[in-house]
């Protein structure tokens, strides 16, 4: 029989007991770890809401379930074992399965119960839900490789730009052309071998420095000349340094966008080039002079037989004469034609120009004509100011070619019955010439090449073979010679209109100076 | 009196046939197929008038017209060039050396040349 006293105590103990339930319920409730507890068997006989929670299963579905279904089979086997086996396990990353059949990985830790009399009843199994940790750490490792990578192509682009700096100052220093830089305050910044070599020069001793500067260099200096008066693009402007030195330069801006980082000096030697070419022409001339002496030779013999002077001839013969003297003449104007181009290539061509009027000159040429203009019953009209023309400066000799040349084609490409006008006129600075005729013109897909060497219309090609294809360019380059520009306009079949115009006396001196 | 000519030529037929033009005009004509044998000539025969090439063997024209002008004998003996070539700068230069015409060849007919030389002595009268 218990007394009073010690129901009171068992009250008490009984009260306490059940506060002690209830706390324990409660931080179990509260507890936001998943913990849940499983039997010695596997069988989870608790959870509580933040295992709910991790696992999706509420708890009347998951009580009494074998814990293997929430984890893997094999891994919850050692587990048990090791708990019961050891007492507890701490923290161990394991994979659980929610009812999803997601899987969250987590770090899991147990802990033994037994009964006071020391039984196993089981053991709570407590998880931390590592996905939060674990995509950070994959975010880490992601951002980490990525960063290597960045790395990575950082250091390649590093080893290409190299490699292309490299490739790009191989390429500079064993270029056949010389380059010269340029910064855009226009100071050197770079010379290649080839420079060096052609202004007998060190990079050392030149570069950094202005063009001023640059000017003290008395081998550079014919180069720096140039580039000191000439701000804009220079093509293949000729420079000769040296007695068998002959240099072509060209000069480009480097930019980047809009943006100008420098000047690019190319510096090509065409010695070789300019020695063949004068190789060239000499032998067309020494040639030329050659055919001279037998045709002279032919056109007296023929002139004397003609005259007379070694007998009677009959007419057959004569007139076989005469034609053998026309064809041998058309030889002669053919190699003086000739020796015309090469004398022009050569260089040496106008003869102390003196101030003369140009009309004279006109009427000369157009009366030398008389006999071509009336067989073919052709019109020309000489149209010239009232005002007197100013007296320009020129090689008469050559002056009369050229309009002799441009007064030739007129004549030959107008059909009989046709007309030519040749007009004169006085501008500012200079004296125009133009001639018109009403002949074939030119085909307009030609017209690009009138005035280069061995030029023949096509349509003219056809109806006359005679012409040597000398005529225009010779005219262009008496012309420009003079410092005059000479251009022309034409319809296929409607005629064609040629223009020049030479400076007067005060230009013609500014152009001289650039000689 | 006839007058002399000397005729300094290397091509065949041009000579010939001047020779032949000038002698028909009732000249008396001398010739030498190089400068040497001209020069020679010129000292033993002292011609009116010397015709005379540019390009030729052993001396040339202006060769010739330099060895002329120091020698006092020859230095008066107008001359008359015949040449192929005829360029501003070799015209020049043989006026400077006292040449008195200068005909080129494919640009002249005989019959002008015997025109020049008739005109050159009418002029020295």
């Amino acid at each position: 029989m218990t007394t009073k006293k010690e129901e009171e105590k068992i009250s008490t103990l009984l009260e306490d007991l059940t506060s002690l339930e209830s706390y324990a319920r409660d931080l179990f409730s509260f507890l936001p770890l998943p913990v849940c507890l499983v039997s010695s068997v596997g069988i989870i006989l608790e959870v509580n809401p933040a295992f709910e929670n991790i696992t999706g299963y509420n708890i009347e579905e998951i009580i009494g379930k074998p814990a293997e279904d929430i984890l893997v089979k094999k891994e919850f086997e050692e587990l048990a074992k090791e708990t019961l086996g050891k007492g507890y396990v701490r923290a161990k990353e394991l994979i659980i399965f929610t009812k999803e059949k997601k899987e969250i990985p987590a770090s899991v830790s147990t802990i033994l119960r037994k009964s006071e009399e020391g039984e196993i009843i089981g053991y709570f199994v407590g998880l931390f839900d590592l996905s939060d940790i674990k995509k950070t750490e994959k975010d880490l490792k992601s951002a980490q490789i990525a960063l290597l990578n960045m790395l990575e192509d950082v250091e390649e682009a590093r080893g290409r730009a190299e490699e292309e700096k490299n490739k790009t100052v191989a390429i500079i220093n064993n270029f056949t052309d010389g380059l010269l830089v340029f910064d855009p305050e226009n100071k050197l910044s770079l010379i290649n071998p080839q420079t060096e070599k052609i202004f007998d020069i060190k990079q050392r001793d030149i570069v950094n420095r202005t063009l001023q500067e640059l000017k003290t260099f008395p081998t550079i200096e014919p180069l720096v000349l140039i580039l000191l008066k000439e701000t804009k693009e220079i093509s293949r402007k000729e420079i000769q340094l040296k007695e068998n030195l002959v240099i072509e330069i060209s000069s480009v801006p480097i930019l980047k966008g809009e943006e100008k980082l420098g000047n690019l000096i190319i510096i090509h030697d065409v010695s070789r080039e300019k020695l063949i070419e004068k190789m060239k022409t000499e032998f067309v001339s020494i040639s030329a002079h050659q055919l001279r002496t037998p045709l002279s030779a032919i056109k007296w013999t023929i002139r004397m037989l003609l005259d007379g002077d070694l007998g009677e001839l009959t007419l057959e013969q004569r007139d076989f004469l005469e034609k053998t003297y026309r064809s041998n003449e058309k030889m002669i104007s053919l190699i003086n034609s000739l020796l015309d181009v090469t004398r022009i290539e050569e260089g040496r061509y106008l003869y102390k120009p003196a101030l003369t009027e140009i009309e004279p000159i006109c009427q000369f040429v157009i009366k030398s004509y008389e006999e071509e203009i009336k067989r073919k019953n052709i019109t020309v009209d000489f149209k010239k100011p009232e005002k007197r023309l100013p007296k320009i400066m020129m090689d008469v000799e050559k002056i009369k070619l050229a309009i002799q040349n441009l007064l030739d084609n007129a004549v030959r490409y107008t059909p009989p019955g046709g007309k030519v006008t040749i007009t004169l006129k006085y501008g500012k600075k200079e004296v125009g010439f133009s001639i018109k005729d009403s002949g074939v013109g030119i085909p307009k897909e030609q017209q690009s090449r009138v005035f280069t060497r061995f030029f023949r219309g096509a349509n003219v090609m056809r109806m006359d073979t005679e012409g040597s294809g000398f005529g225009l360019y010779i005219v262009k380059n008496i012309i420009e010679a003079h410092g005059g520009k000479v251009w022309f306009e034409s319809e296929e079949g409607k005629g064609a209109t040629f223009y020049f115009n030479l400076p007067t006396k005060e230009e013609f001196a500014e152009f001289l100076k650039e000689f | 009196m006839t007058k002399k000519i000397i005729l300094v030529e290397d091509e065949e037929i041009i000579l010939n046939l001047l020779q032949r033009k000038l002698t028909l005009e009732g000249y008396d004509v001398l010739i030498a197929k190089d400068g040497e044998d001209g020069l020679k000539k010129m000292r033993e025969e002292k011609p009116d008038l010397v015709l005379l090439d540019i390009i030729m063997p052993k001396k040339g024209g202006f060769e010739v017209m330099e060895e002329m002008q120091k020698d006092n004998t020859l230095k008066k003996i107008p001359i008359i060039v015949i040449s192929n070539s005829g360029q501003p700068v070799e015209i020049d230069r043989a006026q400077k050396l006292g040449a008195k015409d200068w005909l080129i060849k494919t640009e002249f007919d005989p019959q002008e040349v015997i025109e020049k030389v008739k005109k050159q002595f009418s002029a020295s009268e």
